[in-house]
């Protein structure tokens, strides 16, 4: 997670500054604190609403980890989860599917055309830099409250880290091995299919990573506010019923989707990148 | 060829992308506005540039822009000013304490891979649809760019540095503020101008949610009323506000810190 944090920020990570020789215990820290410190946190929220005297009516704001997960059990046991998320998870998939389809050769075009590049340069810049949400109410006017406007959402959402990442890639792009290919008589498909796209192959599973954080955003949004069925839709209901436990069970399920995609990723970027003779840009 | 005709070439050759992309926003509003000479215009559904531009115009001079911003702005202000201290301080300590990263990381990590957003319903539903609640929600939006960012910043800090501040007998406080601060910086603002666009996505939810006035409910409600020009005119100002924030940090970078500049 630390590189798409830091890619995230535009900076590189820095190296851990740690001896080379480390002990067992010098090993295990890193895992002992941090499993630590959540227990900790878990502890605390579940006994503390049990020692402090509340009112009733303020204990119907409050909820503790085990309700939480006794309430994520029943919804798998029973099912009722099931509906919601699959209509969640396709907008999901379509929107992100749509946005490498068209983010990807978009990419590679403006990163080989200048001219291109500085007319579209305005609207990335323009659309990247608005939080896509304002578009929620056109959205939903255009596309109506069912899975079409989330997948709009979705889409434009995810579209410009991947293209602004395939954009960079394409741009670092060795100018030697373009020169060699060209020189062996390689059309502009060639160059694109044999060098641009295997060296900016980092740089798009990055904004891929980008992407994902960016599609779940979207999802919830779209969710909140323009659908009639989905995660998103549960939880708002919920928290209009003070169920807090029930939109937390929401929060969670998303953080495990996000975690799952974004580990996928990361499976698919070691794949790719085995040929790779040292870590090369990306990052 | 005469000798002024070189510093004009240069000019349209230093200014190509600008006016290459002055061109294309150009042929694109046109475009807009002439497509539908052809096609059938529908109110309703689309709107055009002059009508646009109309509406911004009323929303200027009735001032009703101006007191949505405004009011918009005071969740904002607080939310992003709390962010900017909780996550600048959290960031330090985290980045130069090896031991509370390691606490603090995974927890960190968790909230900051889960869509916060998703939080929104609760936070309001608690703290009440007033400033209070929609400041929270910003602040929890864009506070992790600022402790991922600058703990980032303090462990790429020269140890070299460090170690002269060590030998000269340096305090622990002037280890901080005559080192870290001044090389962390630059990341600090990196990390605003993420967190200048999470912040305004959690003005928009906020008042998406629960509010009576402000900009985001004004597209809301504009978006209801079916009123599109005013709709497009308060998307294109917030287009432009967030434009000019983020470009503005990224220009701030560029001034202050030109070593890092292409970074």
């Amino acid at each position: 997670m630390t590189d798409s944090r830091a890619l995230d920020a535009d900076i590189a990570p820095a190296g851990e500054f740690s001896p080379a020789g480390r002990s067992l215990w010098r090993r295990l820290e890193p895992t002992i604190y941090g499993s630590a410190s959540i227990l900790l946190l878990l502890v605390l929220w579940e006994v503390l609403p049990r020692l402090i005297p509340m009112k009733a009516g303020t204990k119907l704001f409050f909820t503790t980890p085990s309700q939480i997960a006794g309430t994520l059990w029943n919804l798998f046991a029973t099912g009722a989860i099931w509906a919601p998320l699959g209509v969640s998870a396709s907008g999901f998939a379509f929107g992100l599917a749509l946005s490498i389809v068209v983010g990807l050769p978009l990419g590679v075009l403006i990163g080989r055309s200048r001219t291109l590049n500085a007319m579209l340069d305005p609207f990335i810049t323009a659309f990247n830099a608005t939080p896509r949400l304002v578009f929620l109410p056109l959205v939903m006017l255009w596309f109506g409250l069912g899975l079409w406007s989330k997948v709009v959402i979705v889409f434009v959402g995810a579209l410009f880290p991947i293209l602004i990442n395939t954009y960079e890639g394409v741009r670092n792009a060795d100018r030697t091995l373009i020169n060699v290919v060209r020189s062996f008589g390689a059309s502009e498909w060639d160059v694109a299919r044999l060098v641009v796209v295997p060296n900016a192959m980092p740089y798009i599973t990055a904004g891929l990573r980008l992407a994902i954080g960016r599609a779940v955003l979207g999802v919830v949004v779209a969710e909140f506010f323009g659908a009639e069925q989905g995660l998103g839709v549960m939880m708002v209901q919920a928290a209009g019923r003070y169920q807090v436990d029930v939109v937390f069970c929401g929060l969670i399920v998303f953080a495990v989707l996000s975690l799952f995609m974004t580990w996928l990723v990361q499976l698919l970027e070691s794949r790719l990148s085995l040929w790779r003779p040292q870590k090369a840009g990306g990052e | 060829m005469t000798g002024d005709a070189v510093p004009r070439q240069s000019f349209t050759d230093k200014h190509h992308k600008a006016l290459l992309g002055l061109l294309a926003v150009v042929i694109f509003f046109a475009a807009w506005q002439s497509i539908f000479l052809v096609m059938p215009f529908n109110p309703l559904f689309i709107s055009k540039p002059d009508l646009i531009f109309d509406a911004l115009v009323y929303l200027v001079v009735s001032g009703d822009l101006f007191h949505d911003l405004a009011v918009s702005a005071v969740p904002f202000l607080y939310g992003f000013s709390l962010a900017v201290i909780v996550g600048v301080t959290l960031g330090i300590v985290m980045g130069w304490r090896q031991r509370v990263a390691y606490a603090l990381d995974p927890i960190m990590t968790l909230f900051y891979a889960s869509p916060l957003v998703a939080l929104a319903p609760l936070v309001i539903v608690f703290f009440g649809v007033g400033v209070g609640g929609k400041a929270l929600i910003i602040f929890l939006l864009s506070v992790f760019p600022f402790i991922f960012n600058v703990q980032a910043g303090v462990r790429a800090v020269d140890p070299l540095l460090i170690n002269v501040v060590r030998s000269m007998g340096g305090s622990e406080r002037d280890l901080y503020l005559k080192i870290i601060v001044p090389s962390v910086l630059p990341y600090i603002v990196a990390g605003a101008r993420i967190a200048v666009g999470r912040g305004l996505i959690g003005i928009l939810v906020g008042e998406f949610f629960a509010a009576s006035e402000g900009i985001g409910y004004a597209i809301a409600r504009f978006g209801d009323l079916f009123a599109l020009d005013k709709m497009f005119a308060c998307i294109l100002v917030i287009m432009a506000i967030a434009v000019a924030m983020t470009e503005g940090i990224r220009w701030a970078e560029r001034a202050a810190f030109p070593w890092r500049a292409g970074q």
